[in-house]
């Protein structure tokens, strides 16, 4: 079973890479994991070398990407930032998803006064701009990493829930949920076995969109001061201590811009192209594992 | 298993929809519920399985075997069915998840009841399919690959797959061509009658249901206003209400044979 889970992963990679933008986002994504990894053991120069008499330097040899208005190293601080970026999107997903499919479970609760009261409790929670949240948790906690993945884990899990509320409906009153209960399935069991695989599609890209958006809500946070901490790298850090002399130095700034958006681009396209690689009604590579495996039985 | 049904009402929000039911099936017995769309009898194989929307309420006794299901916890209920109780639903096609295997579809009620090794389900899972026809293949397909006869036979291995000592059949075969229906009441009658299994089919066609069935009850607006061996009850209708459904069916089974010689 081992060997064909890992079979079914590898099919769901492929079919994703043969696709030409889902080629484009699998780049993306494997460079930052790559490039967040070797920061954590080597940078080109080290973070906290300042040189006041090289600020806002453009890129030369020493200076890939030139250096920032302490004169330490751009691209140093971008590849440390793509660890601490990577660290607060993938918190971020699993916080909203979690979050998220607690109230989906609530919603489509055969109690129908618990499906209700979370219906309305979630329309009202939605309207709380998750800015607003980070600001409030920040009165108690300072800037941090967890105001961010706490207040996007909590807006995006609202939003996961409403998004995914329908498909999850429909799921809950089918009549393959219903064959389910009649064969014992327990409430739990009904929720885990056979709505959430056959909401999937839904909830990989409204969590893919997530991803994105808490990147840009990390550099928007960080830029408010209630984000990352200060002296801690992040592309949010990059673009908050450049972007007050964007007219006078534009490079310093494109560079964790451009990063920001390529990533924020490359998850969103990740959601769609994931969607259709993970249903096997969708993608036939799927059901020739399946076959395979069985010939492999035979043998 | 023997099912014994007492006085049972069902109301749905305060709406009677099923009235002072009384239906009586012996062990090893095939019997029919026949009425015309709405009468209420998927209300009764919901109530029997105790799945009933949360807005029903019902009275009256239902008792499987020795077990009492009106009142009964959610736990018992949900030993019971799958293990003691199996069900085959009308649309295959949707009663089918669609994004498990049919090995996986079959071999849930044994994951739910059973505590097998995978080698063990999946031995069970293969005879299983070969007793209803399949190749073992079928086993790694998706639901949506499959015909519409093979999704019921689908439906059915699941349903009997655990042994069940009783099967409700909720108009197993009406969404297939009359040709598979065939097929699918020999199957599932064979199954039942190896198995030594009661039934209790429900359906709306009486043609499918003399082949099923050996007793049976007329079911009209939620009353039971006919029973008896279903030959009789087909021959000589002793209510108005079971006369109109028996020339109504006979009408349509006569164009059916019409239809049936010109082909």
């Amino acid at each position: 079973m081992s060997k064909q889970r890992t079979n079914k992963l590898g099919a769901i990679v492929r079919s994703v890479w043969q696709r030409g933008e889902g080629k484009f986002t699998l780049i993306v994504l494997a460079l930052w994991l790559a490039v967040a990894l070797v920061s954590l053991v080597w940078t080109p120069q080290s973070l906290w070398v300042t040189d006041g008499y090289h600020v806002w330097a453009k890129p030369s040899a020493s200076h890939w990407l030139g250096t920032d208005g302490t004169g330490a190293d751009v691209f140093s601080w971008l590849m440390a930032g793509s660890r601490t970026n990577l660290l607060i999107v993938l918190l971020t997903v699993v916080v909203s998803a979690l979050w998220g499919l607690l109230l989906i479970a609530a919603m489509v609760a055969r109690n129908s006064a618990l499906a209700s009261t979370s219906v309305v409790m979630i329309d009202a929670l939605i309207s709380i701009p998750t800015v607003l949240i980070a600001l409030i948790l920040a009165v108690p906690m300072g800037a941090s990493i967890t105001v961010i993945v706490i207040a996007c884990g909590f807006g995006y899990g609202l939003n996961l829930a409403r998004v995914a509320r329908p498909s999850a409906l429909l799921a809950a009153r089918s009549a393959y949920v219903e064959s389910a209960l009649a064969n014992g399935a327990s409430g739990w069991r009904v929720l885990v076995s056979h709505i959430i695989p056959n909401i999937l599609p839904v909830l990989a890209v409204q969590l893919s969109l997530s991803a994105g958006t808490a990147v840009l809500a990390e550099s928007g946070l960080t830029y408010l001061g209630i984000g990352v901490p200060s002296g801690v790298p992040s592309w949010g850090h990059s673009l908050a201590t450049s972007v007050k002399l964007i007219n006078v130095f534009p490079l310093t700034v494109l560079w964790p811009g451009l990063i920001v958006t390529v990533v924020v681009v490359a998850l969103n396209v990740f959601g769609d192209v994931l969607r259709d690689a993970i249903d096997p009604v969708t993608n036939p590579a799927l059901r020739q594992i399946a076959d395979s495996a069985e010939k492999e039985g035979e043998r | 298993m023997s099912v014994v049904v007492e006085d049972m009402n069902i109301a749905i929000g305060g709406k009677p929809i099923v009235a002072d039911v009384d239906v009586n099936i012996a062990d090893g017995e095939r019997v029919g519920l026949i009425g015309s769309s709405g009468s209420g009898k998927s209300m009764i194989s919901k109530a029997m399985l105790g799945l009933l929307p949360l807005n029903a309420s019902v009275s009256g006794s239902i008792m499987l075997g020795g077990t009492q299901v009106v009142g009964a916890s959610e736990r018992e209920l949900a030993d019971l069915r799958g293990r003691y109780v199996g069900t085959v639903f009308q649309n295959s096609a949707a009663s089918l998840n669609p994004v498990m295997t049919v090995g996986q579809q079959i071999g849930l009620p044994l994951k739910l009841h059973y505590d097998l090794t995978k080698a063990e389900r999946a031995e069970r899972m293969v005879a299983m399919l070969g007793k209803v026809g399949l190749s073992a293949d079928m086993a790694d397909k998706y639901p949506h690959e499959l015909s519409g006869g093979q999704q019921q036979r689908v439906g059915i291995a699941t349903a009997l797959i655990t042994s069940p000592r009783f099967i409700i059949a909720d108009e197993p075969t009406t969404a297939l061509d009359s040709i598979t229906q065939r097929q699918i009441v020999d199957l599932l009658t064979s199954l039942v009658d190896d198995a030594g299994a009661s039934m209790l089919f429900i359906t709306h066609d009486f043609s499918v249901l003399a082949r099923a069935t050996t007793r049976c009850y007329v079911l009209e607006s939620g009353r039971i206003v006919d029973s008896g061996a279903t030959a009789d009850v087909l021959a000589n209708p002793q209510t108005p209400e079971s006369k109109r459904l028996v020339s109504a069916a006979r009408s349509l089974t006569l164009r059916n044979t019409r239809e049936d010689s010109d082909e």
